[in-house]
Formats: structure tokens, sequence, C-alpha cells
């Protein structure tokens, strides 16, 4: 009698737990996981986690050097600025809002974005070409000068530059999502579903979707990386956030002007800024050499 | 081939009548007169607003007035600046070459050294000296280009004293302005120290360059990096080991130029984030370009002068992106991404 | 294959660090011809006498221009320098001043002058701003607001050209300050003849875009918002071997030539041979490099693509201290900070009510924590600079107990509250008026009274306190020229409520009284003696509590001689010399 065995169960992972696995493997994407992790928690948590208010100033303590220093104190982690703001704690709201804000407008221009260029990949004909090749030539306007443009129209303030950064991250999405799309079309899965019935939205929601949520996920944190990069450059020319709102940008300006006295007030901001990019280009990579391991086994 | 010429002129002729649509509309959408920020004159009285109004159409429709405006730009008539008051085509014409010079070093540097460390890194691809390549270019690439900016001043000028942090040239110096250039006007020009004010000119470009460079150079890296290891794994390359070509000649006849090819694609984005962060790095080295020019005309909410600096600086980036699109077509006509209409 | 990258590599970063060092060496022969001086913004124009601000007169007063009179940096006496001597009669209305010969114009390269330096420069420059008749008294603008502000123009008679070297004012009331006016940054020698030229040409205004003065640099060039470049004048009438002698000399034969040998006219000539340093220099070249932000002119000055530089910050004294091959000069400054109270208003019309206020407060306290150091303690409205400064005057003194006394007899309830103006913004004589103003919160809290910070922006500010809607005020005042006369009347005479730089609106005959007697003399130590009388008739009645005088930085590199700070004007690079 041939030996069956009851316990043996056939293990499929699922597409998502095959990514998972592989990006666990490489120990450079968890550490930047880990990184992104606080940052995330930070911005998550800032206001119960910091010990002052972000805009109070302490008039007799102005400029206090960092606490690893000699004449540092523990209650100033990271030192105070010009204005006797505790910069620990300017530091993790500024984390929170360079870190939501950049989340959010990904967000968005993600949606605009995947609608837009879906509905420029399901077109066909001339129309499609031409709009097409206008929004590709439009892609390449510098995000700055949007910017610029929108803070004249609009004035200057964190909302204004979201709207800039947004505009500037859709072409990338709809590029992307469009040839994505296009590429699609013609499997034949598509092919069989059309001939099942689905009417275009089904299709795309049912077909399309599934399989473009991963690349989507690796433009989103490319995208994440540049807008965190854009936004704090806009709150850093003045341009988007404005004093005393703590934006890791704007916290890099304002202490620019004691630079000499107080350095850590220029090494502080822009090492937290160069971190959590630093984290989401990795989480990023990881993510992409993960799906890449998955798809061409 | 012919064929293709004429669709990206066509191209490019469309983007450049949708930019000035967008840079007349400007004019309307900008706060305040909107006369002032047609033109950048300001009227003294009734009479000169009138007379001004009638010049430029703003009596009788839209599209009258965008089909003049639309000829003075193509004249040269691009109206003055609010805070200089010189003429916005004389303004533009000494910034622009400024940036496309700071610019074009940056790609240089790029170029060659990013390129051919990024064939290193992919045909060595996975070993130690391929790890540190590629955790150098990520990190340079993660760091925001302001604050490199930062250090590199507060290291080499302020620490080191090795090269200074403001301006073209020292002003010491009367160079006469014949292409926009420093580096060829100082040669141009006939001046008593002419090596002295070439080194001069040097130092003082070299960091802005670096600042730029090294973070253009560090996305080089990765994508050739990447395209090397995609071409790696195709199969005529495993045929062509098998055939038994050594490295050196799998690297010379195939690696080389198909790894070359969807770099260039890339080129354009990469290009676009260039300009945006030389126009960010001019601020902080106070380098004389358009970048710095429309920054300060933001802040002293200078119009005029915001409307013809985007439209410069569109211009002048989207036509190198469509030249780079040209090129790709033309060399590689195997792409379908340019899809013709398939009706 | 490799190899070829990394050899590429190496090459490229040599000739890199080759070039780099080579351009540090060869540097300096040329870059001693030049000097380059970090200012801080854009001048309004390029004649000072159509505007105040120090910005202009920094570029313009002792770079292209000369006066008739100068202020010794030193000592604050009035030295000679257009005018080479000059006489006043008794009745102290007259005044004769004889003019230097040989003193010649810039030319330039839009203006080729014929003659030297005569009367009828002094002429035209005074009837410029004196005459709304003059046909130069329009053109940009016709505001001359230093001289509105004096209400010179009403006080002159006329002016006279006796012969072509010796000019005759005449006043209608005796001004003692009028010599130190004639002293001032604004007061400046225009050319009469490129004047005429420019009129006939049909472009006046070009006087005031395109200058032409006497003074030790010519204007070559300006570019908005980059730089102004200057180039030495080299038939510049000082000479270094020509010390104080020679110009002795030609005032001496003046004297024996004089025909009339009046026995009214007093002599007042200034032998004082201290006319500044050498006022010939080495190089050829001032260039103004305007930079708006302090922390990149002191990283200039670092790097030394700036030579001196023009306000730096308080954070940043320091950092220049610490620096061997930087120099910070500072001197006392003409200027004074303080909190006024709006005598019109009740409680503030009793004088206890303000000794109290002024008792809860340690300026101690207030001058370490708001100017760094950078300025010493007020007890009157003079500073150590001016000659009528006086050392040993009565101050108030820290005494809270003595406050809340005066307070309650008075019978201000505790509890009381009252609002403090703190100015928006920044200025030498307060470098933060909002923390000033919570300091003195904090104290007045202590004696019980409840004070409430207000602040608007700058031109607001200025139009509401002219409207007297404060209780008190922090705010300062700066000098214009060494003259008491320039602090007191502007800041509490009753006239000076209209025009509202009087912010205590307050109005005292006696106060009053005093400052027209003092004006009547010229003997200093008079003057001194009655001034000495005002600072005790301000100290028992108090309309404002003086803070701090804060210091006049100028910040340079090691490789300038000859940087000396005025006090009394615009900063000068006409004797400055770079070395090595």
């Amino acid at each position: 009698m041939p030996q069956f065995s009851l316990y043996e169960e056939e293990f499929h992972p699922s597409p998502w737990q095959r990514t998972w696995a592989a990006f666990r493997s490489s120990h450079i994407a968890m550490v930047g996981l880990v990184m992104l992790g606080c940052f995330v928690f930070f911005a998550l948590f800032a206001p119960i986690i910091t010990p002052y208010d972000a805009t109070e100033q302490n008039i007799d303590g102005l400029l206090i050097p960092p606490s690893w220093t000699a004449n540092g104190v523990i209650s100033h982690l990271f030192g105070t600025d010009a204005l006797g703001r505790d910069l620990f704690t300017r530091i993790i709201y500024g984390c929170r809002i360079t870190l939501g804000t950049a989340f959010i407008t990904v967000v968005l221009a993600m949606l605009v974005g995947v609608s837009l260029g879906t509905f420029a990949g399901m077109l066909r004909g001339v129309r499609s070409s031409i709009a097409n090749h206008l929004l590709d030539a439009l892609m390449a306007i510098p995000t700055l000068l949007i910017a610029i443009i929108i803070v004249a129209i609009l004035g200057a303030g964190l909302l204004n530059s979201m709207w800039a950064i947004t505009l500037a991250l859709i072409p990338q999405f709809v590029h992307h999502t469009r040839s994505f799309v296009r590429a699609e079309m013609k499997k034949d899965y598509i092919v069989a579903s059309k001939l099942d019935g689905a009417n275009r939205w089904q299709l795309f929601v049912h077909s399309i979707l599934p399989n473009m949520i991963e690349t989507l996920v690796v433009q989103g944190t490319l995208a994440l990386s540049i807008a965190v990069i854009d936004i704090s450059a806009l709150g850093f020319l003045n341009l988007g956030a404005q004093s005393p709102l703590p934006e890791l940008g704007v916290i890099l300006a304002d202490g620019l002007d004691a630079a000499y006295l107080a350095p850590w007030n220029v090494a502080v901001p822009g090492t937290a800024i160069f971190l959590m990019v630093l984290s989401i280009n990795i989480v990023g990579d990881g993510l992409r050499s993960a799906l890449r391991k998955r798809v061409s086994h | 081939m012919i064929q293709i010429l004429t669709r990206y002129c066509t191209l490019l002729v469309l983007t450049l009548l949708v930019l000035a649509v967008m840079s007349f509309s400007l004019a309307y959408l900008f706060p305040g007169d909107t006369l002032e920020n047609l033109t950048g004159l300001v009227p003294e009285n009734e009479a000169q607003r009138e007379a001004l109004e009638r010049q430029f159409k703003l009596d009788s429709s839209v599209v009258l007035q965008f089909f003049y405006y639309l000829g003075n730009l193509l004249v040269g008539d691009w109206g003055y600046s609010f805070t200089s008051g010189l003429p916005l085509l004389e303004e533009v014409g000494i910034a622009l070459p400024a940036t496309i010079e700071l610019a074009t070093y940056a790609m240089l540097m790029a170029l060659f050294v990013g390129i051919p460390l990024g064939y290193y890194a992919g045909i060595r691809c996975y070993s130690t000296t391929d790890h540190i390549l590629n955790s150098a270019s990520m990190t340079t690439y993660s760091f925001p280009v302001f604050w490199f900016a930062l250090l590199l001043i507060l290291v080499f000028s302020l620490q080191l004293d090795a090269a200074p942090l403001s301006g073209r040239i020292s002003l010491l110096y009367d160079v006469p302005r014949v292409t926009g250039f420093i580096l060829v006007d100082v040669l141009l020009s006939d001046l008593d120290n002419k090596s002295l004010a070439f080194k001069d000119a040097l130092s003082h470009i070299a960091l802005p360059t670096f600042a730029i460079g090294a973070i253009t150079t560090a996305s080089l890296i990765r994508i050739t990096r990447r395209s090397v290891i995609d071409v790696k794994h195709r199969p005529y390359i495993a045929a062509a080991v098998s055939r038994g070509l050594s490295s050196w000649q799998i690297f010379t006849r195939h690696i080389l130029r198909n790894a070359l090819l969807p770099i260039l694609p890339l080129m354009a984005i990469q290009i676009t984030t260039l300009i945006t962060n030389a126009m960010i790095v001019e601020t902080l080295f106070s380098w004389p370009g358009i970048g710095n020019w429309l920054i300060q005309a933001i802040y002293q909410r200078d119009y005029p002068a915001l409307r013809i600096g985007m439209m410069a600086v569109s211009t002048l980036v989207i036509t190198l992106t469509i030249l780079v699109d040209l090129f790709n077509r033309i060399i590689d006509p195997s792409r379908e991404k340019y899809e013709h209409a398939a009706v | 294959m490799y190899m070829g990258v990394v050899k590429r590599l190496t090459v490229a970063l040599c000739t890199a660090l080759l070039i780099v060092s080579c351009a540090k060496q060869n540097k300096k022969a040329f870059y001693n011809t030049g000097i380059i001086y970090c200012s801080e913004s854009n001048p309004v124009t390029f004649n000072p006498q159509l505007d105040t601000s120090s910005t202009t007169s920094d570029a313009t007063s002792h770079q292209l221009y000369d006066r008739l009179l100068d202020f010794d940096p030193d000592s604050g006496r009035i030295v000679p320098s257009l005018a080479s001597s000059w006489l006043v009669t008794n009745d102290g209305l007259t005044y004769a001043f004889q003019l230097r010969r040989d003193v010649k114009f810039h030319q330039t390269h839009y203006f080729t002058p014929t003659r030297n330096f005569n009367a009828d420069d002094v002429i035209f420059s005074i009837n410029r701003w004196r005459l709304p008749s003059h046909p130069y008294h329009s053109v940009s603008g016709g505001r001359y607001p230093y001289f509105e502000s004096l209400g010179l123009a009403q006080n002159i008679a006329s002016v006279e050209r006796v012969n072509g070297y010796r000019v005759e004012i005449t006043l209608h009331r005796r001004d003692s300050s009028f010599l130190a006016n004639l002293a001032t940054d604004f007061a400046v020698i225009l050319s009469q003849e490129y004047a005429t030229t420019l009129f006939e040409a049909g472009s006046p205004s070009k006087i005031d875009i395109l200058p032409v003065g006497t003074g030790p640099f010519k204007f070559e060039s300006y570019r908005k918002d980059r730089f102004i470049k200057y180039l030495r004048h080299e038939d510049y009438w000082r000479k270094s071997e020509l010390r104080g002698d020679d110009n002795v000399a030609s005032s001496a034969e003046d004297f024996d030539n004089r025909s009339n040998v009046d026995a009214n006219w007093q002599d007042n000539v200034q032998l004082n041979g201290n006319i500044s340093n050498d006022d010939v220099t080495n190089v050829q070249q001032l260039i103004f490099d305007i930079t708006p932000r302090s922390s990149l002119r002191l990283a200039k000055l670092m790097t030394g693509e700036c030579d001196a530089t023009a306000f730096p910050a308080q954070t940043e004294l320091e950092v220049i201290r610490a620096r061997n091959d930087l120099t910070l000069a500072e001197k006392p400054g003409l200027n004074i900070g303080f909190w006024a109270f709006n005598t019109q208003r009740p409680p503030f019309d009793n004088p206890d009510v303000r000794r109290a206020l002024a008792a809860a407060i340690d300026k101690n306290t207030l001058l370490e924590a708001v100017y760094f150091d950078s300025a010493t303690r007020a007890k009157t409205l003079l500073p150590a600079a001016s000659w009528a400064f006086q050392n040993d005057a009565d101050d108030t003194a820290y005494n809270p107990v003595l406050a809340r006394q005066l307070l309650a007899n008075a019978g201000v309830k505790e509890g009381f509250s009252m609002t403090i103006w703190a100015m928006p913004v920044e200025r030498a004589y307060n470098p933060n008026a909002t923390k000033m103003a919570e300091l003195i919160q904090r104290y007045l809290q202590d004696v019980g009274i409840e004070a409430t910070i207000v602040s608007y922006d700058w031109a607001t500010f200025r139009r509401h306190l002219q409207d007297g809607l404060h209780d008190s005020v922090l705010i300062g005042w700066s000098a214009d020229n060494g003259d008491p006369d320039n602090f007191y009347r502007p800041l509490l005479s009753c006239g000076a409520i209209p025009s509202g730089t009087n912010r205590a609106m307050w109005c005292d005959e006696d106060y009053d009284r005093l400052l027209n007697e003092a004006l009547k003399t010229d003997d200093i130590d008079e003057r001194t003696a009655i001034y000495h009388q005002v600072n005790r008739l301000l100290y028992e009645r108090l309309p404002l509590v003086p803070i701090a005088h804060a210091y006049r930085y100028q910040a340079y590199r090691e490789e300038l001689n000859g940087v000396v700070i005025n006090p009394f004007g615009g900063v000068r690079f006409g004797g400055v010399e770079k070395t090595l």
C-alpha cells in the first residue's frame, strides 16, 4: 500500500509573501526598513514623544550645544536654536511635517496619475498620440519652476508647495501607468477577459490593477524620496513652508544664520533629511530587487 | 527620416506654443495689474496707460492680445523687469548662459565619470567593488542637494580655504561679455593677467559643478549599472560566453552599446533634475544664473521676470528633452514607445 | 579596462588640485590692487543729499565726494576738508569759508572737467536744496530729507560768492550746530560744471546716477543687487607727504592776503592737522559687493572674497574675534536705545510713576541678554563718542522696592495693565526689541504690573506711534553728526512732536529753553555745562529711560591698513591700503 502523508500540504506562497521573503533576505533593505519605520513612528506620535512645544521660545537658553558636547544639557538633546527652541522637538515635528506632506503628495499624485495614465493607455488613435507626446514634453518642466509659478500666483506656504510638487509628480505616474497598461492590454488574459464581456472599468479593476500594484509601490517609493527632497528644498528657499513652522528645510534655513557659532543647527536637520531619503531609497531599492527576483523565477 | 524629423519639429512647435499660452495667461493669473505684468512698465498717468493698452491690444479680444504677445516674443521684445528696470532680454541673456555653463560642466562630469563607473559596477556585479560603488552612489544620490552644497562650502571654502564660494569670477576682473560663458570669455578677452583670471574662474566654478555633478553622477552610475546587469542576463550574452568569446570581446561587442541604449530616455529626466539642482545650488553660491535670478524675482514679486524666466527655462529644458528623444529615436528605431497613430 | 578608468580619475583629480593650489599663490600680487567691501544693500541714489539711509551714505559720501568740513574720527572735532579755513562773526550769523585750491574733479568716461573746484561748486551744492526755485531743486525727486528736518533752508539767509575761493553764508538765527551740519555725510559738494553740461544736454537727473565729485574714488559702473565699481581718482587732493603742514601754510597765506581785517571777525580756524590718515592709496579699484545676508558676508570675509564687511550680526562677533586673520574694530556708536513713556497719557504724565517704572527694571540684564556685550549702559542720551558726554551723570538703579513704593504713593493699583510697544525691525541701538520687551514684562510682573507687548509691521508701527497710541515704546535713535543738539532736539523737544521723532510726546518749556540757549553760544565748555543741566532735568523728569549705546563694528581682513571706524558718518576707504 502506498504511504500517503496526511500532513504534508503544499505551500504556495502568494506573490506578496514571496516578495516579502526576498526583501527580508537583504540585510541592508531591512536596516532601511527599520530606519523608515522610525521616521514613520516619529511622524505619527510626534506630540507624545516630544518634551517641549515646537515653537516655544526659551530666552534664557539660546544656542545651547547638543547634549553630547561638553556644554550641552540632557534636557535639550540636540541643543537649541537662536530663539531658544528645542531642536530635538523641532526635528521630530519636522519629520512629521516633511514625511507626512510628502506622503500625501505622493498619494494624490498617484491617484490622479494612475487614472489619467490608464485612460490614456486605453485610448487609441491620433488623440492619444498627441496627448502622449505633449505630456511627455510637459513632464520636462522642472519642479522648482512649477513651484515658483504657483507661489507667485497663490502665495507661499506649505499647502501651495504641495500643489506644486503634486503637479510635478503626476507626469511620472501617468507615463509609467500608460506604458504598463498599454503593454498589458496586449496580453492574452486581457483578451480573454474582453471576450468574456468585461467592460473597460471591470478590466481595469479586476485584471490590470492587481498586476500594477507592485510596480506602483516601487514607483511610489521613488516618488516619495523625490517629494521629500523637493518639499525640504522649497522650505529651505522659503517658498514652501514658512518659519516658524518646523519643517526640516525651514529649520535648516533658520540655522544657517548662526552656522558658525552653532553648526549643529545646520548639521542635525540636514542629517535628518538625508537619513529619511536614504531609508526611503534603500527600501525602494530593496523592493525593486525583491520584485525582480520574484518575477525572474 | 524626414518623417521623424517633421514629427519632432511639429511636436516642438506645438509644445512651445502651449508654453507661450501658459506664459501669456500668467500675466492674468499673477496678482497685480495685468498691463504691468505684461509689459513690466508702470504707466505714470492715464494717457500713458491708454496708449500702452492700445499698443498691447488689451482693449480687444484675448486672442488678438495673444498673437501680439507672441509676435513680441519672437522679435525679442520681452518687456522690462520691475526690480531692475532693464529689458528682460538682456537679463535673461546674461543669466541663462551662466546656468547652461554650470549644467554643461556638471553633465560632462556625470557622463565621463558616472557612465564608466556604472559599467564597471555592472560588470563586476555583486562583488565587493560593486557593493562599495552601489552604496556610495546610493548615499550621494540621497543627499539633498542644498545640504550637500552647504557641506562643501563649510569644508572646502571655510575650513580648507581651497575654493571661493560666491560669484563666477573675482569682481576685480572686468571680463567683457561675449558668449556668456565665463571660461570662454576669459580666454577671448585681452586682459593683462589672463591666466590668473582663468584660474580664478576655474576655482569659482569648481564647487558648484561638483555639488550638482556628484548627484547626477550618482544617478547615472545607478542607471548604467542596472542597464548593464539587465544586458548581462540576456540570453545572447550567455550564448556569446558559450561560444567562447573573452570578457573583453563580450564587453566591446555586445554590452557596451546595448547597455547604452536604455540610458538615453532616462537622460531626459536627468536633465530636468540637473537644471532643478543647478537652480537651487546657484542661490547658495551666488552664481548669477537663471535659477538665482528667478528666485530673487519671486522674493521681490517681479512678475514680468517670472513670466519670461519660466518661458526661457521651460523652452531650454523641453528643447533639450526633445533633442534627446529625437537622437534616441534615430539611433534605435526598434523602440515601441513612440507609437504612431494606429487608427 | 578598469585601470583606464582609475587612471583617468587620478589624472583629473591631480589637475584639479594643481589648479586650485596654483591659483592661491599667484593671487596676492594682483589682488592687492583692489579692495572689495561687502555692503548690505543697494544705495538709493548716488547723491547723499537726497536720502538719509546709511547704505547710501556708506556707498557714496566718503568715496565719491568731499564736504567743506569733516569730523575727526578720534576726537570728534571739526576739521578742514574742502574749506581750508573759516571765520565766524561775533554775532555768529555770518560764516566765511576759504576754499582749498587745486582740487580736481573726477574725470570719467562720461565727463571731463575743465576747471578746478571753486566757489561756484559750493554755491550750486547748497542752493540746490536751499532754493525751491533753483533749476536743479526738483531734479530726482526734490526731497532733501536731512536738510528739511533741520529747517536749514529757512535759516540760511544768503550764500554769497566773495571771490573764486571764498564763500560767505549768512544765517537768520545763531546756530552753533551749523558747522557740524556742514560736516555730515549729506552736505557733499557737487560739480557745478557737470550740472550745467547735463542741464544743457537735457538729462539733469544723471547727476545723481552718474556722479562726479572730488572724492578719492570715481564712479565706474553699477549693477543693481550685484556690485558698485569705483576706480581710484589719481588727482585726489589729499596727498600723503603734505600732511597738516602745507594745508596750514595755504590758510596762513590767505590770512595775510585778507583785505578786510574786520575786528568783528572771530578767529575760529581749526589748525588741527588731524586730517585723518594718508588719503593716498595704492589701491586702483574699490568694489562694493552687495550681499544682503550677513552670514554670507561673514563667509566671504573668512574666505577672503571680501576685504571688509558691513554690519556684522551679533552672533558673528565672537567668530570674528576668534580668528587671527580678521580684525573686529569697535567704537562706541552715536546712538541710543531707550524705553520711552507716552507722557500725554495718565498715569505716565506723573514723573513718580515713570521713575518707579525705571527703577523696576535691571538695565544690566537687558544689556547682557539683548546686546550680548556689544553695547554700553546708557545713563543719559549722549554716548561717549560725543564731546558733550557726561561721565558722572545720575543714573537710575534697579530697586523694585522703591518702585513698588512709588507706585503705591502715586495711586497705581496692583495689577495695573500697560502696553509695551516693541519695534519689529533690527537696529544697532536695539537688535531685538521683542526680547527686551519680554524681559521688561517679567520685571514689571514682579512689581505688580501686567504688561502686554504690541507690535506691527514697521510702517504701521511708526504711523501708530506718531498718533500716540502707545503707553510705552522700545525704540532708539542714531545721530547724523557729532553735535549733541542732534540728540536732544529731535527726541524730546516740543517741535519734534509733529514730526514724529519725539516718542515720549513730551513738551517741557525748561528743556526747550535750555536747548536754545546751548545753540546760542559757540564755546564748547559753555555748551557742555548747559547739556549737563539738561541731563539733570531729564533725570528728574524721566520721560524716557536710556538703556544702551550700541557699539559700531567694522570687520576687515588683516591685509587692510588704515581702516578707521568713523562714528560720525559712513565708511571711508580713502586712506586704506592693502598689503600682503
